[in-house]
């Protein structure tokens, strides 16, 4: 297979190893090796779907399909149902508006930093800044909004005790923030300079070379970044815990307590048992099932307006 | 360049491990309830001086101790409420309950002004199915003849995590209702009819502190700790008691069975509290599974028998938990040594 | 106008109000971007203000707490706590245990999850036009929206029970590396679209082999953006506490065993929170947790301005 001849190794001077290397097609090894690691992602995902899968089993043959629909969560004895319902609506609730939020905050901190601003000073301090934000634990955010924002919102008179769908919405809008600001950044920075300076040579304003020049090129990086934003809105749990009210209501407004899908997980699952237990895994199930469905439309809604 | 600098890091961190004692300290690990965590640590820590054996507990909830025996990933569970004849059975041998200490519930409120307040089993329970909406309702104003109760809308705060805390609440609505017995039930999560929910004890006792008019339910380790005002219970005998260790304790000096499964709400003793409980450590009943080693076993039990002796049991009180009553900490005892390790008895 | 041209700054003209000002067009087209520039200001502004509000509250909250012992003892019992508390003295012990233990995780996390991520990464960019490079980074970003608690279940089930036989270090880090690995993938893949194209071709054409192509042009061009991915996913697990609950348990004591519990700060920052006589150490964790990330921000900013050609 290999020439191992001590002849050729004298004449050019080149160790075993040099030897081997230079015969071995470098090529169809990394790209075998590239192969196997994308492996790891799907036996991620598959060992995620069929445990979820094992552990809802009891639940979906106790509530088919009704389960997606039914607003009650009892947990009584002897008269156990449960539906995800209202866990569904509170949860796309919250991150939408949570979204919402954040996207503005993000979108303007990025150009700040990475255009506007770009090389300065400020612009180091500012994206350090909000990228510290992303190292604050769920737990902080909760107990900051428990203890900061729930009292602003009683005095502003806008809820009678602070919880509910907008407080924990705007917690969650901050916490998603250096996620979408992070990798925008440097997509934007990466722009070439010679596109921008052509822009500006034939006469375009800031703006217009934002729009026309930085935004499509950088539109990629920055849809990736605010996809991964909203599928950490989507999935946080403690934040938003601390701050929804935790009823098991459908929201009927801004105002109003609800319940997310992650959140009614982590508080339950401690304590849960047999068919409750079931039900709050079929939750995650669907979780991850509604978490596909969401980024789908999302990219297919890019990719028809662009 | 790259390969030195990682070589001398592996060398850096193999060195680091080297140093680090590799103690032969044995070392248990239990997970469970929340509610006595701040007794166990504090217990745990004081034994690990005496006994160079290192505890480590998780507060994950009771029924992730209780998943975590079943599942053999821990050497022991706790847990605030004692499994059921099903529950048992579902476990892959036969386990039993040791009684560490017990606990209350108190009812928090926050009226300003108002220090004191009494409260009837129905009374409480119309509040919590929202019967009572409002805090000058007649009912509570005869209870109450001195104490002027504002014209104020009374918010429920109720847990929104499962918790023992709320199964012992529950538990004692439903002895003194047959409305909530029958229509809400107990658990350690409940179909609350109205109210709101926070997280965690402090999460009651937070969102009970900042909102006027509110009236929640709290674990007693807490409300002891932070001297949280609570209401007066009128227990089974009639009479109106204060929430503290001695009223605590009072409701475990009756009749318990022999493998001390029993809920103490309720109880008809002169001085008890009506809402208490206690809280159970639990373990196989034969200690070898799983290639489990006797000197393993050994340390498990020990520790054990520790913490319901005078040892363990000093350091509840100073925490803020009611310690065992002299005939349970003996009937705990016996247990302990009814545990086996292939069939022969481990303490003697 | 303005000539404020260097090498390597970029040239950015601005319209003066001397010249053409009569034009409507160019009137509008000025009006439209200056207000563009007060909108990216105003919430700019916002961000910046929420971000100081957050950080001043932690800081002015946690500050008493931190101290020598902070960093060097085990988290305190509630017994010594509450005595210390009721004497209005700075409560003792630290968090030595939590922060010892977080390191470890996260460095275990991050040899696992970085190396991979990358190399997904580059895959997804090598073969964007396949549809299997697409189903990966659908995943990638579906995994990004699992819940971190369900994250925890599945290293329990898979690694707890069955091969750890307890809770271990190993079942947290795996935890925490499967958090990372959707940033870092992206973040790696969206980085390496960045590269100009032409640099990549330069390479080929002298005769480069691939693997040298990657490892020399295109991860050394796209530094920064990796480096920001990682950055980002380390931030995101140091402060995870539901994964770590089911996965490590925690640790009164630093443990270096790969089998047995650790603990780790956020964990500790949970138990702080429900004990009554702790409360007060949950602010002096997160200040640790933020100058910890910050740390981490600053030495990778350091790194990418040395690798700078």
């Amino acid at each position: 297979m290999f020439i191992l001849s001590l002849d050729i190794r004298e004449q050019y001077e080149i160790s075993l190893l040099q030897l081997i290397l230079m015969q071995v097609n470098s090529d169809k090894i990394l790209k075998r090796v590239l192969f196997a690691a994308s492996l790891i992602i799907l036996l991620i995902a598959a060992a995620m779907v069929f445990s979820l899968f094992k552990g809802s089993l009891p639940s979906i043959s106790k509530f088919g399909w009704g389960f997606l629909f039914s607003p009650e969560w009892d947990p009584t004895q002897g008269r156990e149902h449960y539906g995800a319902l209202l866990f569904i609506v509170g949860t796309l609730l919250t991150s939408v508006v949570a979204l919402i939020i954040a996207l503005p905050l993000a979108f303007f901190t990025s150009l700040f930093v990475a255009e506007y601003f770009r090389g300065t000073k400020i612009a180091t301090v500012v994206s350090t800044l909000v990228d510290l934000l992303a190292g604050i634990p769920s737990i902080i955010y909760g107990l900051w909004g428990f203890y900061m924002l729930r009292p602003l919102i009683v005095t502003l008179g806008l809820s009678p005790q602070g919880f509910g769908v907008l407080t924990s919405a705007l917690v969650l809008a901050i916490m998603v923030v250096p996620y979408a600001t992070s990798l925008s950044n440097n997509t934007i920075m990466m722009v070439p300079n010679e596109l921008k300076e052509a822009a500006y040579s034939l006469g375009a304003t800031r703006l217009e070379v934002i729009r026309n020049v930085i935004l499509p090129s950088a539109r990629s990086g920055m849809t990736a970044s605010y996809i991964l934003a909203f599928g950490r809105a989507i999935g946080e749990t403690l934040a938003v815990t601390m701050l929804i009210g935790n009823e098991n209501i459908i929201p009927k407004g801004l105002f109003s307590t609800g319940n997310t899908m992650a959140s009614v997980i982590a508080n339950q699952f401690g304590e849960a048992s047999g068919l409750q237990l079931s039900s709050l895994i079929e939750i995650g199930l669907l979780l991850f099932v509604m978490t596909t469905l969401i980024n789908a439309a999302g990219k297919y809604i890019i990719k028809k307006i662009a | 360049m790259i390969m030195k600098k990682i070589k001398l890091l592996v060398a850096a961190f193999s060195l680091l491990m080297a140093a680090c004692p590799m103690a032969k300290a044995q070392s248990i690990s239990g997970a469970g309830a929340t509610f006595p965590q701040p007794f166990y640590n504090t217990a745990f820590m004081a034994y690990d001086h005496l006994a160079h054996t290192k505890i480590t507990y998780g507060g994950i909830g009771s029924g992730g101790g209780i998943r975590s025996l079943k599942d053999k990933v821990v050497d022991f569970g706790a847990s605030d409420a004692f499994l059921s004849n099903e529950e048992m059975k579902e476990m892959p041998a036969s386990i039993v309950h040791i009684p560490t200490c017990s606990g209350a519930v108190v009812i928090a409120f926050n009226l300003p002004g108002i220090n004191q307040i009494k409260l009837t089993p129905n009374v409480l329970t119309e509040i919590f199915t929202g019967n009572i909406k409002n805090w000058n309702h007649p009912a509570l104003k005869k209870l109450n003849p001195g104490v002027r109760f504002p014209n104020k809308e009374i918010t429920v705060v109720h847990r929104s995590d499962g918790s023992g805390t709320t199964n012992m609440f529950t538990d004692y609505l439903c002895k003194v209702s047959g409305y909530w017995k029958s229509r809400i039930g107990s658990g350690k999560t409940v179909n609350w009819p109205c109210g709101i929910g926070a997280k965690g004890n402090p999460g009651v006792a937070g969102t009970v502190h900042q909102t006027v008019g509110s009236i929640g339910y709290i674990g007693s380790e807490y409300a002891f700790a932070e001297r949280i005002s609570s209401a007066l219970l009128q227990n089974k005998s009639g009479r109106f008691i204060k929430a503290s260790i001695a009223s605590t304790s009072a409701a475990g000096k009756g009749k318990i069975p022999a493998d001390t499964r029993v809920m103490l709400t309720n109880s008809p003793a002169k001085d008890a509290y009506p809402i208490a409980g206690f809280t159970w450590l639990i373990i196989y009943k034969e200690q070898h599974y799983n290639g489990r080693s006797m000197a393993q076993a050994q340390a498990t039990l020990r520790l054990l028998d520790w913490m319901t002796g005078r040892g363990g049991q000093s350091y509840a009180s100073k925490t803020n938990y009611a310690p065992l009553p002299p005939q349970v900490a003996a009937r705990a005892k016996a247990i302990l040594r009814t545990v086996t390790y292939g069939g022969k008895r481990i303490l003697k | 106008m303005d000539q404020t041209t260097t090498l390597n700054k970029e040239y950015i003209p601005t319209l003066s109000d001397k010249e053409d000002s009569g034009n409507l067009l160019i009137r509008r087209r000025k009006l439209k971007d200056r207000l563009f520039k007060i909108a990216a200001m105003f919430f700019s502004f916002i961000t910046i203000a929420m971000v100081f509000l957050i950080i001043g509250s932690l800081l002015a909250k946690g500050f008493k707490q931190i101290n020598w012992a902070f960093f060097t003892q085990v988290a305190p019992d509630t017994f010594s706590a509450m005595m210390a508390k009721s004497s209005g003295q700075v409560i003792p012990g630290g968090i030595v245990n939590g922060i010892l233990g977080s390191i470890y995780l996260v460095a275990l996390a991050s040899a696992m999850a970085v190396p991979f991520g990358i190399l997904i990464g580059v895959y997804i960019y090598e073969n964007s036009k396949k549809r299997y490079a697409a189903i990966i980074r659908d995943i990638a970003d579906i995994l990004q929206g699992v819940p971190s608690i369900v994250i925890g279940i599945i290293a329990y089930i898979w690694i707890v029970v069955p091969l750890t036989k307890g809770y271990s270090v190993f079942a947290g880090s795996v935890a925490l590396a499967i958090m990372m690995l959707p940033l870092i993938v992206r973040s790696t893949e969206e980085s390496l679209k960045m590269v100009p194209e032409t640099l990549k071709e330069a390479a080929i054409a002298l005769g480069t082999p691939y693997y040298k192509v990657i490892l020399r042009v295109l991860i050394p061009s796209s530094f920064s953006g990796l480096m920001g991915g990682i950055l980002l996913a380390i931030s995101r697990v140091l402060g995870e506490t539901a994964p770590l609950m089911l996965t490590t348990l925690g640790n009164p004591q630093v443990n270096w065993h790969l089998e047995k519990p650790v603990s780790a700060v956020p964990l500790l920052i949970w138990q702080f929170y429900n004990d009554p006589n702790m409360v007060d150490l949950i602010w002096s964790s997160a200040i640790f947790l933020m100058g910890f990330v910050l740390i981490l921000n600053l030495a990778s900013r350091w790194i990418c301005a040395k690798k700078k050609i």
